[in-house]
């Protein structure tokens, strides 16, 4: 009678979360449909699938974050009722949520505390919090009085990882966390990682690489279209492609973009004297149909300089000139100077400055581009329907129609949104920040072509990546960034993947 | 590995779309929900017409009309700045003192009553124009500027009349007021034409787009090239003029401009877009929400008069009333979106 019950028990504890029969409908939408999952203890579990496959939904669910329609979550082998962050965060399971769940208004360091203050009398221990915050901030750069609305994307999805690392909780899930990271970041994270799951903590890690997956998981599981479509125990037997293919249900190509050298061409744009904060670039020519990367680590200031020449930053200095024009102008000091000028820019932070949540996904694409669907400001619906519609096909966006509000998509989807924002304004100057961001592996191949589809009509484009595998594959020239100034430039055969990620010297 | 997996998913499926027969009952409570204020002001309108057989009378429908002009002019004005996130608490007090500034221009300057009306309209739009730059280029809070804006007007405008009402309109500026066509008084019809004129404005026209866009996220639709500032600015000037025009009609109907006028629609005013189903995060509401808030306040003041609820009960009744409609509307909001 003992025996049995010790084998079940030990069964169960292999296993610190496990769902069953796991369904989710929003509205109408199936989003999951009877999923099974179990995860080992002490294991990093990775989960993969396309955008809209289900991934956010299911993690959302094992932390208390969504509510499950149908199905159970079990907990160290006890079935859970009702769920909610809260209790699952007291019973030891932390979300890292794809989207920055931040308080502008607070600090980093409170931010970092935010719901697991130490207390003491019932009161929060103000000193104690600023001690812990500056042990765990240590090294990231990040000033842990500085209001996190103030903060970059990349500084405030480090405050949202520090805090489930350093809560003690037993097990942490992250969506997306590597996105838009550099590589040392993503080093350091997997390295914490690795150690905590040497103390015995599991991870479930959701990720759109492949190259991750493969280096840090244990055991993966694939969605597709909601449904469990297979996994594996042992990642070491698998391939890149392998995965690709699993998660796609076919063969992937992945895209590689034909170098050209420009040294010749007139230029499309000229940027001079550039200086903004943090920020000096005496010079940049971009040719026509030329696809240049920048990368750099945060604040070196790639991403400052594309903020600077949309007019999202405002500079001290800054010219530019286009090619078909004679006199130079100063860099915009608006965004919507930045569009009627043909400078198009795509934030990396799409739920801060990419898409209007509560609007449709036809308004959201048309909003940058109003004038050219109006008479005399009033919307020709006609040409609106047109306009969006065509970017909701040539994106591939996965929803039901173009009516439903961008708040219901996926993190990717909402990003082929914004995309195509930027794309309907039908620029001259394209600046794309992180614009694979949280795109699955399919579409990312779908995006870069369509970049370099539209640099062969002579768009500039600038791509700002901490991606370096997707440099590699797009541009035509890197721009490296130390120090707010361009350090160093790679051209032709100069890109590679191992040259950019610093193993081999340049 | 993937074989066997991907076998037992596709057999669930069917049992995976069951859901959706369930979803249709949801869907019918969701769309009572999503229509409760009309719901609930029908309903009314059947509880009190069955009190009081006059309730349904031709002559009580155009009393409720009329009552509903200068309360929707008002919250029509309120739903504006609500749009893109802020709030001006101002408007009435604004609909009261630019009303003074007009029929002063008249009686004290000399000027014809109309130029003397345009010209209250003007200061109405002005002092919200003024308000929109104080919120966007000095970054002041909405809610404290407007308050304060409340009290500076309510203050002016005691001062202006001496504490008196004013009362030597003209028969030109009563007029409106006063007038009917075949019967049917013609001071809605001033509120048909700007609850056409705002909505077409809120949903074919750019700046519209440009409204909601503002109210839903100000920081993607600055990206997005949207001058965040002018839309605000704007949005306060328009709901300046529209408490002016208020102002100007309110005046006309009671041929009079008491020392505090306008100040009674404060809080009516603020709640009758909100019921209606615009958000104060900004960002959603649209008229005919408006109008189904303005007129169910309106039903329910005129109807608590007209089958005679003792005066000292009208307040907590009717506030129930509106309680009742709040919270079905947050229970929606709660589990239907
Ligand atoms: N709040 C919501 N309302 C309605 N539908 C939703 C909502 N959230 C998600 N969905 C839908 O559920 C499906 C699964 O979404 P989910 O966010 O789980 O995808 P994901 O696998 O995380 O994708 P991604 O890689 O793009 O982040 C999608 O089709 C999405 O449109
Ligand atoms: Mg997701």
């Amino acid at each position: 009678m003992t025996v049995p019950m010790t084998a079940g028990s030990q069964a169960a504890d292999d296993y610190v979360l496990r769902v069953e029969n796991l369904g989710k409908v929003y509205g109408g939408a199936v989003a999951l449909r009877d999923v099974s999952l179990a995860i080992r203890r002490g294991s990093i579990h990775g989960l993969l699938g396309e955008n809209g496959a289900g991934k956010s939904t299911l993690v959302g669910i094992m932390s208390g974050q969504r509510q499950p329609t149908t199905g159970t979550i079990y907990l160290d082998g006890v079935a859970l009722g009702h769920a909610d962050v809260p209790s699952m965060e007291e019973a030891g399971v932390f979300l890292v949520t794809q989207e920055p769940m931040i308080i502008d208004h607070l600090s980093a360091a409170e931010n970092l505390m935010l719901g697991i203050w130490p207390r003491r009398f019932g009161f929060v221990n103000w000193r104690k919090l600023r001690k812990d915050a500056a042990r765990m901030l240590a090294g990231t750069g990040i000033d842990l009085d500085r209001p996190a609305g103030k903060l970059d994307a990349v500084a405030r999805r480090k405050l949202n990882i520090l805090r489930a690392m350093f809560s003690g909780g037993k097990v942490i899930i992250l969506d997306e966390p590597t996105a838009a990271l550099t590589v040392e970041d993503r080093q350091q994270l997997f390295d914490f990682m690795r150690r905590l799951k040497a103390d015995g903590v599991t991870f479930i890690f959701i990720s759109h690489y492949n190259d991750e997956i493969l280096d840090i998981c244990d055991a993966v599981s694939v969605l597709r279209d909601g449904i469990l479509a297979g996994g594996s125990e042992d990642v070491g037997s698998l391939t890149s492609a392998q995965l690709s293919e699993l998660v796609l249900g076919r063969g992937l190509v992945l895209f590689q973009r034909e170098r050209r050298e420009f040294a010749e061409d007139a230029p499309a744009v000229q940027l001079r004297d550039v200086v903004g904060p943090s920020v000096r670039v005496p010079a940049l020519d971009i040719r026509p149909g030329e696809v240049v990367g920048f990368t750099g680590l945060p604040g070196a200031g790639a991403k400052e300089l594309a903020r600077c020449i949309f007019g999202l930053t405002p500079v001290q200095s800054g010219t530019i000139r286009f090619a078909d024009e004679t006199e130079t102008h100063k860099l915009p000091t608006h965004p919507r100077d930045a569009f009627e000028s043909g400078i198009a820019f795509l934030s990396d932070d799409r739920r801060r400055d990419g898409a209007i949540g509560q609007m449709s996904i036809g308004a959201n694409i048309s909003l940058s581009s109003l004038a050219s669907v109006a008479r005399s400001g009033f919307l020709s619906k006609d040409a609106e329907l047109k306009l969006s519609d065509r970017y909701f096909a040539a994106m591939g966006i996965k929803a039901p129609s173009a009516a439903v509000a961008v708040d219901t998509l996926s993190g990717g989807n909402q990003q082929k949104v914004c995309l195509g924002r930027v794309l309907a304004t039908g620029p001259r100057v394209l600046i794309l920040d992180e614009p694979t961001r949280g795109i699955d592996v399919g579409v990312k191949q779908d995006v870069l072509r369509i970049v370099d589809e539209l640099s062969r009509t002579g768009v500039a484009v600038i791509i700002v990546s901490t991606d370096t595998d997707e440099i590699t594959r797009a541009v035509d020239r890197v721009c490296i960034f130390e120090n707010g100034a361009i350090a160093r430039e790679l051209t032709g055969s100069e890109i590679t993947n191992d040259r950019l990620r610093g193993l081999e010297p340049s | 590995m993937s074989r066997t997996m991907t076998v037992a998913a596709k057999t669930a499926s069917p049992a995976g779309a069951a859901p959706t027969a369930k979803e249709g009952g949801r869907s019918a409570l969701g769309w009572v929900l999503h229509n409760v204020v009309w719901i609930w002001l029908i309903a009314l309108v059947v509880i009190f017409g069955l009190f009081n057989q006059f309730f349904f009378t031709v002559n009580n429908m155009q009393n409720i009309m009329v009552q509903a002009t200068v309360l929707g002019m008002l919250g029509l004005a309120v739903a504006l700045p609500l749009l893109v996130a802020e709030i001006d608490l101002s408007l009435p007090a604004n609909l009261g003192f630019s009303s003074a500034i007009g029929a002063m221009a008249y009686s004290d300057w000399g000027l014809p009553w109309f130029p003397g009306m345009l010209v209250g309209v003007g200061v109405a739009t002005f002092i919200g124009f003024f308000n929109g730059l104080c919120i966007t280029k000095l970054r002041m809070v909405s809610l404290i500027q407007t308050l304060s804006m409340m009290i500076i007007l309510q203050g002016a405008l005691l001062a202006l009349t001496q504490g008196r009402t004013i009362t030597n309109l003209s028969d030109g500026y009563v007029w409106i007021g006063q007038a009917t066509i075949g019967g049917w008084p013609i001071m809605p019809f001033i509120f048909v034409i700007a609850l056409v004129g705002v909505g077409i404005l809120l949903s074919n026209t750019v700046f519209g787009r440009r409204v909601y866009a503002v109210g839903g996220n100000p920081v993607a639709s600055n990206s997005a090239g949207i001058r965040v500032d002018r839309v605000k600015i704007l949005t306060y000037t328009l709901a300046g003029f529209l408490a002016g025009c208020a102002g100007f009609l309110l005046a006309s109907w009671q041929m009079a401009i008491t020392s505090n006028q306008g100040s009674s629609y404060l809080l009516y005013a603020i709640a009758a877009p909100i019921i209606g189903g615009v958000s104060v995060f900004g960002g959603r509401g649209n008229v005919v929400g408006v109008l189904g808030g303005v007129l169910l306040l309106t039903v329910i003041q005129v109807g608590l008069a007209i089958i005679s609820v003792p005066s000292f009960y009208v307040g907590i009744i009717g506030g129930f009333m509106i309680f009742i409609a709040v919270a079905i509307d947050a229970i929606r909001v709660r589990y239907f979106s």
